[in-house]
């Protein structure tokens, strides 16, 4: 059992996590306080549940970009929509009416893929560019301040606080306990039900996967869906972590959250990926950026690290197949 | 004779003009295993998918279990009894052994929660079925071909099978492994299950059958008790000929001349070790021996496609140094692969277009632009001189038929004029007709001065073609046939006794 994990690309990748924290620790001690870990995890938060709602759609064979423009759309025009209304209460009515929209979103994604059987991409494509277009021109191009009065504190509602020798009083937010609970959920849907198997499956095989009579429209349908609504989640916490709505929130990030997921040892083509591995791909990435920050190197260097990354671990699987293909015998076919 | 379980009466199908089938019939009784025997184009494929339920027949009556089908679906298929094995055997690679056992289960309950612990006892009383033991955990896709069939036969019966359709299951299999499944088949049998078992290789229908099925051209052309049925006999009413090579006029050899290829001591590290022989211009060089004998890391390390570890390669009396395809090209070396799909065309692409793609460096103009005239010129004439059947050269490779597409890969190679050619599998999937005419092709281009290297073990295509045969087992060189010496009653021999004793 433990001669398995070992083996596995979580693994791996909670290695690289470790050696690096280490290195960046011992040429900046500031990397081992308690502040830090608090806040590389806040600036994960809306990137852990935006590649959880992705990550469905990946194993399953597809591939969507759409979720950063619906996570600004419905963010955005639900605030709005309620500051017109003179709205003063809480979180909650936010997050009700961003994830209804974000879930008609991402079925709107899922019907075109499906009942008209176009390609994945290309509606995710017209999805993305769609709906910040949308989002600029029928609900506003500025970014907007004006935050109701239940929601005001809300950026500093922490789930623990500590004293930090550097920097004081700090605390982890508490929306970490969403992360918490969605990640459970992905993971417990993916592993535990009879779609989420079939979302495998699906990634395994399409075509054994429609045989063996899984509902494969369907399918599609709920990873769509999931990816709706988690994106929504991610867009309304973004805004009131940073304490405004920003129309093109994210508009640069999608690749970002992609390359998680694949850095957690999701694949592409369908078939592999997990939420550990996921939430591990999207620490590595923050990781990098802080460890950047505090040894002193400019943070334009993030993107050429973690492409580096990437493409080592895009080419083990490559090269282990090339010597295996010297390896001659078992590959002869008759 | 025990109960019979299935009967199809006059079965007929055409395709367009095409008759697959022609007032077949066939029945299969309980417990036994019947082989259906019959060359590419026979009707056989044709019979499991109407007995299957994926075509209609147009003519004809199926009974099953004593039930009368006009018509039958695939899902009453399925609640008879009948699952076809295929081979690709519909598996999901990325999941585990366990899951792909119990996966039909956990759909046909209709349940929304997978309960692990169940799957695990499903899979577990699948193994205990046929009496293997394959790691439940193990991700399908990092297991050999052999256990992946093994998974399939448990899919089959934990469905329920009463018969189960084998499409050709050897194929991808070593010896041992054939092994391996007889001893599962025997073992389905004594259970009551019966098996249709699907092939076209003769040795192994000796041994597995209890009856013999053989068609031809959409006919039954005999269909008896397996037993006192030998090779020679059925080989006869699968083609309908007798092997007869004394009409077939084979390019002289010049003995005298210098071998255009001599390999000497050639070694790679899990493929073949201390290969060595001479080719000499004009002779066709037979290279036979079973699925991992060495004989296709031989043909890929001369190729430059797996450059061997060590030993020497001569061409014309030269060293070569070949570690890549380009190497191999510039020193005149052709290589025409077994995958003629996967690695001889593209499928999308223009005939023509695939014809002079290797030559394509020689048809520019002077300013090293495609010259589309000269290029069209190339093509016809590479399409006519080996006889593809098109109306035009501008038409996708996909178009053609197994044996026009094995010619256009044939004249990429042979457009370059290389001075070796190598030729792995040429007929595989090709129908009777085409064969022998590309077998007419290799001995004219040999006549024509090309030294060939013929790499198959269609005994038959070797006698038909190679002045010499050099058997490999287990990566070795372990006889050569002279012409004289070349008949089906020896090579058979041989490769069956490789198959005996290949085992590691």
């Amino acid at each position: 059992m433990l001669n398995r994990i070992v083996k596995t690309r979580e693994f791996i990748v909670f290695l690289i996590l470790v050696a690096l924290s280490v290195i960046v620790g011992l040429i900046n001690p500031a990397f081992f306080s308690i502040s830090t870990v608090f806040d590389t995890l806040r600036a994960a938060i809306v990137y852990f549940i935006m590649a959880f709602g992705v990550l469905p759609i990946i194993i399953s064979g597809g591939i969507d970009i759409s979720f950063v423009a619906i996570a600004a759309v419905t963010s955005f025009s639900t605030h709005m929509l309620l500051l017109k209304l003179g709205y003063e209460g809480g979180t909650l009515l936010y997050y009700l009416i961003a994830c209804t929209m974000g879930l008609l979103a991402g079925l709107l994604n899922g019907f075109l893929v499906t009942r008209f059987n176009l390609p994945v991409f290309n509606v995710s494509l017209a999805a993305f560019t769609m709906w910040y277009g949308f989002n600029l021109f029928f609900i506003g191009a500025t970014a907007n301040f004006d935050l109701p009065a239940g929601t005001v504190g809300y950026y500093a509602r922490f789930i623990i606080t500590a004293r930090d020798p550097f920097v004081g009083k700090t605390g982890l937010h508490v929306s970490i306990v969403y992360v918490v609970l969605i990640g459970l959920f992905i993971w417990w849907m993916l592993k535990y039900t009879t779609i989420g198997r079939g979302i495998y499956a699906m990634g395994g095989n399409r075509e054994v996967a429609i045989r063996s009579g899984f509902n494969v429209p369907f399918i599609t349908l709920v990873t769509f869906a999931i990816m709706g609504v988690l994106s929504a989640v991610a867009g309304v916490t973004q805004a009131f972590l940073s304490r405004y709505f920003n129309p093109v929130i994210f508009i640069g990030q999608p690749l970002d959250v992609l390359a998680a997921i694949i850095l957690g040892g999701a694949s592409i083509t369908g078939g592999r990926g997990s939420v550990i591995g996921t939430a591990l791909g999207v620490l590595l990435i923050q990781v990098i950026n802080r460890a950047l920050i505090l040894t002193g190197i400019p943070v334009q260097w993030q993107r050429l690290v973690v492409g580096i990354i990437l493409i080592v671990f895009t080419s083990i699987p490559a090269l282990q197949e090339r010597r295996a293909r010297r390896i001659g015998h078992t590959t002869e076919a008759a | 004779m025990a109960e019979e379980i299935l009967r199809a009466e006059h079965i007929s199908k055409r395709f367009g003009g095409v008759i697959a089938l022609d007032a077949v019939s066939l029945s299969i009784h309980k417990g036994e295993t019947c082989c259906l025997v019959g060359e590419n184009g026979s009707g056989k494929s044709t019979m499991i998918k109407i007995i299957s339920g994926v075509y209609t027949p147009d003519e004809g009556d199926i009974y099953i279990n004593g039930h009368h089908y006009k018509r039958l679906t695939p899902i009453e298929a399925i609640r008879e009894g009948i699952q076809v094995i295929y081979q690709d055997f519909s598996l999901f690679p990325n999941l585990t052994v366990a899951e792909n056992i119990a996966i039909n289960e956990q759909l046909a309950s209709g349940k929304q929660s997978v309960n692990w612990k169940e799957i695990y006892e499903i899979a577990k009383e699948g193994l205990a079925k046929i009496n293997v033991s394959l790691p439940l955990d193990a991700v399908v896709e990092t297991l050999p071909t052999a256990d992946r069939q093994l998974i399939a036969i448990i899919k089959a019966l934990l469905a329920k099978a009463r018969i189960i359709i084998m499409d050709e299951p050897t194929t991808a299999l070593t010896q041992r492994e054939v092994q391996a499944l007889f001893r599962v088949i025997n073992e389905l049998k004594e259970q009551g299950l019966s098996i249709l078992f699907v092939s076209h290789k003769l040795n192994e229908v000796v041994e597995i059958a209890d009856r013999t099925v053989i068609f031809r051209n959409g006919q039954k052309v005999l269909d008896q008790e397996a037993r006192g049925l030998d090779i020679g006999t059925m080989a006869f009413c699968m083609t309908g000929r007798k092997l007869d090579t004394s009409a077939i006029v084979f390019s002289e050899v010049e003995e005298a001349a210098a071998p255009l290829l001599r390999v000497e001591n050639l070694t790679l590290a899990h493929g073949f070790f201390d290969v060595s022989f001479e080719l000499k211009p004009k002779e066709v060089l037979g290279i036979t021996g079973l699925l991992g004998s060495g004989r296709t890391e031989l043909a890929l390390s001369l190729f430059g496609v797996l450059p061997a570890d060590s030993g020497r390669i001569y061409i014309e009396g030269n060293e070569a140094k070949i570690r890549s395809i380009s190497d191999a090209a510039r020193y005149g070396v052709g290589y025409v692969p077994e995958d003629r799909v996967r690695e001889g065309l593209f499928l999308e692409q223009p005939i023509g277009d695939n014809v002079i793609v290797t030559l394509i460096d020689r048809l520019v103009t002077k300013l090293r632009l495609l010259n589309s005239k000269a290029k069209k010129e190339e093509a016809d004439r590479w399409i006519k001189q080996l006889e593809v059947k098109t109306p035009s050269g501008e038409l996708p490779a996909k178009s053609l038929s197994g044996g026009n597409q094995q010619r256009v890969v044939l004249a990429k190679w042979v457009a370059r004029s290389p001075k070796i050619l190598i030729l792995n599998g040429p007929t595989v999937g090709v129908d009777v007709g085409s064969k022998a005419e590309i077998h007419e092709l290799i001995r004219n281009l040999a006549g024509q001065g090309m030294g060939i290297l013929l790499i198959s073990d269609d005994i038959p295509e070797l006698i038909q073609t190679c002045h010499r045969i050099l058997l490999m087992r287990a990566g070795r060189i372990v006889k050569e046939f002279q012409r004289e010496e070349i008949t089906e009653q020896a090579l058979n021999a041989e490769l069956v006794a490789s198959a005996t004793t290949n085992a590691p």
